[in-house]
């Protein structure tokens, strides 16, 4: 059996539907109605131990509910979750012991007092001896930069400044697993890239187990080897990232910039759409058109200047995926 | 076996965050004089020429006062701790961590509780005893049993906010259940009206509810009104309100959490 284990997982939310309105309030007041909404549908997925996964979907795709099972504050409606032994909603109390937990929406720091503070309760809380506490922050605030600011009360950190300060939070009671549920929301490009190399050091580590949920797809190129898709509660895809590529990403650009203006004849497969008066795009599925035909074709019969090959980015896959192009 | 260190952790950071306002804090101090002052006035006034009113004298009264307002200063829990958290999703964070979440809630107040003491209740019992002056407890012995019994009306009326505080599992906004709830207590308690001037039905009814013995039980004692056999009675009714509105609590509790929503994404 492998360290984390979904299987079947369902969970149902009951959302009250209110019309707008005073009118729509009144009737609500008297006859409320609800409606069973699925958030995560017949889930399943196994990720075995030290493994980095990214967990990406789109707004209300069941990431964080997910996420919430998995770290036992959520019931699952029906199905089963074991990680590492545990079932994490039925033995939270000692299961949370051994997790962490980064929620880039909620920060797990006391408002008013200095981060420094914040620790020193978790350490008492997750009862961390005195020497693993010390070697971990030190390690941790060195690794993020962090020391600077871990005297200034939290309110007065920038949104940067404290996300790396949760992250810490996270970290000090040494778990072996760590949920990220979008740690770079809202964070400048440098300190992404910090946060970024800070996970996959970590991972490589000290093979902490990772769940890394994020809308910005370079978090996932940059750190995770593997990548589940969820869409409205279901799993659309399970794998590498190179292995999106190969399934999703089979088409290719060739942009073709001619000596002079010429018309091209229409080639079978391939879309021909005009650039520039020199320029065009042929656009084919590489397993439709073999590339080395299309382009001797091409030689052959026209002058040609420059050509220039491309594959879509993952952020288009991505894109086509969660607009159902592919289902 | 319960590891206290992280519920004291959750205690001492209470203790000292109360600290952090002087003219609240000051402010607190002063509204529980003159909550007692007032009510004070008004039964000296009633009682006018009068040394005793169906046995009950005046420092008796003053004494009922002074004990129960003073005693509900330093009992006041945050009623909307657990609400506020379920309302903007931070129960997320509390239940990630390793320890019990009641238990967390007894911790805080206890530190709350610890501060009320000896900052709010202290200064406002030596400022009453100087200016109206309470009846000297009846007995060292009695002293000590009133000890015992005011922690346990601590108890009970922890209790009723922590199973009141669950309800917000599903109503989200519990203001009204809330002070609902405090009025049932100031009113039903004896802290506004000593019980003693109630009717006698309806002195027996209050006897049969757990209001009567958060502050009314430890006044009798303290006053001397109740033979050892009676105390023993009132305590162990005391400890059984405790374990029967704690289990209720913790049955919402762990019924709640089952259909908990985590609010904010």
């Amino acid at each position: 059996m492998d360290f984390i284990e979904v299987k079947n997982v369902s969970k149902v939310f009951r959302i009250n539907r209110r019309k707008s309105g005073v009118t729509g309030m009144l009737a609500n007041l008297f006859v409320p109605k609800y409606e069973k909404k699925e958030a995560v549908k017949n889930l399943n997925f196994s990720i075995g131990q030290g493994e980095m996964v990214g967990f990406i979907g789109p707004n209300g795709a069941g990431k964080s509910t997910t996420i919430k099972m998995l770290s036992g504050i959520l019931f699952p409606e029906s199905g089963e979750i074991t990680v590492g032994g545990f079932i994490p909603y039925k033995q939270r109390k000692t299961y949370v012991g051994s997790i962490g937990v980064v929620f880039g929406q909620k920060s797990q720091l006391q408002w008013d007092l200095p981060v420094i503070d914040s620790f020193e309760l978790l350490k008492a809380i997750y009862r961390v001896p005195e020497g693993v506490y010390k070697k971990n922050l030190d390690r941790y605030t060195g690794m993020l930069d962090m020391g600077g600011f871990l005297n200034q009360p939290v309110r007065q950190l920038s949104l940067g400044q404290r996300m790396r300060a949760d992250i810490v939070a996270a970290l000090l009671h040494s778990p072996k697993i760590v949920f990220f549920d979008e740690p770079t929301i809202g964070v400048d490009v440098v300190g992404k890239e910090t946060i970024r190399n800070f996970i996959r050091d970590l991972n490589r580590q000290d093979h902490v187990t990772m769940i890394f949920t994020t809308h910005d797809m370079q978090d996932i190129e940059k750190t995770c080897d593997r990548l589940i898709i969820i869409d409205k509660g279901s799993k659309v895809y399970d794998g590498t990232l190179p292995g999106i590529r190969e399934r999703y990403g089979t088409t290719r650009q060739l942009d073709v910039e001619f000596v002079e203006h010429k018309e091209v004849a229409p080639i079978p497969k391939v879309e021909i759409i005009e650039l520039d008066n020199n320029k065009k795009r042929f656009v084919f599925e590489s397993h439709e058109v073999h590339i080395n035909e299309l382009m001797d074709h091409l030689l052959s019969h026209y002058n040609i200047r420059d050509i220039n090959i491309s594959e879509p980015e993952i952020e288009s896959i991505i894109r086509k995926i969660y607009s159902g192009e592919y289902l | 076996m319960i590891k206290l260190a992280p519920y004291l952790a959750y205690a001492k950071k209470c203790f000292l965050g109360r600290s952090a306002y002087r003219f609240d804090h000051l402010m607190n101090i002063l509204s529980t004089c003159l909550q007692i002052f007032i009510f004070w006035g008004i039964y000296h006034a009633l009682y006018g020429e009068n040394t005793e009113v169906d046995g009950i004298t005046l420092p008796m009264v003053a004494t009922n006062f002074v004990l129960s307002m003073g005693l509900g200063a330093v009992f006041s829990t945050n009623d909307y701790f657990f609400p506020d958290k379920i309302h903007d999703g931070s129960i997320a964070t509390e239940l990630l961590r390793p320890i019990s979440v009641p238990g967390r809630m007894i911790a805080e107040n206890a530190g709350n509780a610890l501060f009320n003491l000896i900052f709010r209740f202290t200064p406002a019992l030596v400022l009453s005893i100087l200016i109206i002056g309470i009846s000297a407890p009846a007995g060292v012995g009695m002293f000590i049993l009133f000890l015992i019994s005011v922690l346990l009306g601590y108890g009970v009326l922890w209790a009723i906010s922590f199973s009141v505080q669950m309800t917000a599992f599903w109503f989200v906004n519990v203001w009204s259940i809330t002070t609902i709830k405090n009025v049932f207590i100031n009113v039903l308690s004896g802290s506004m009206i000593p019980l003693w001037f109630m009717p006698g039905w309806m002195k027996g009814v209050l006897y049969l509810t757990p209001f009567s013995s958060i502050y009314f039980t430890p006044v009798q004692i303290y006053l001397g009104q109740l033979t050892y056999q009676e105390i023993a009675l009132k305590c162990a009714v005391q400890g059984m309100w405790i374990i029967l509105i704690y289990l209720a609590g913790d049955f919402l509790w762990k019924k709640g959490q089952k259909k908990l929503v985590v609010q904010g994404g």
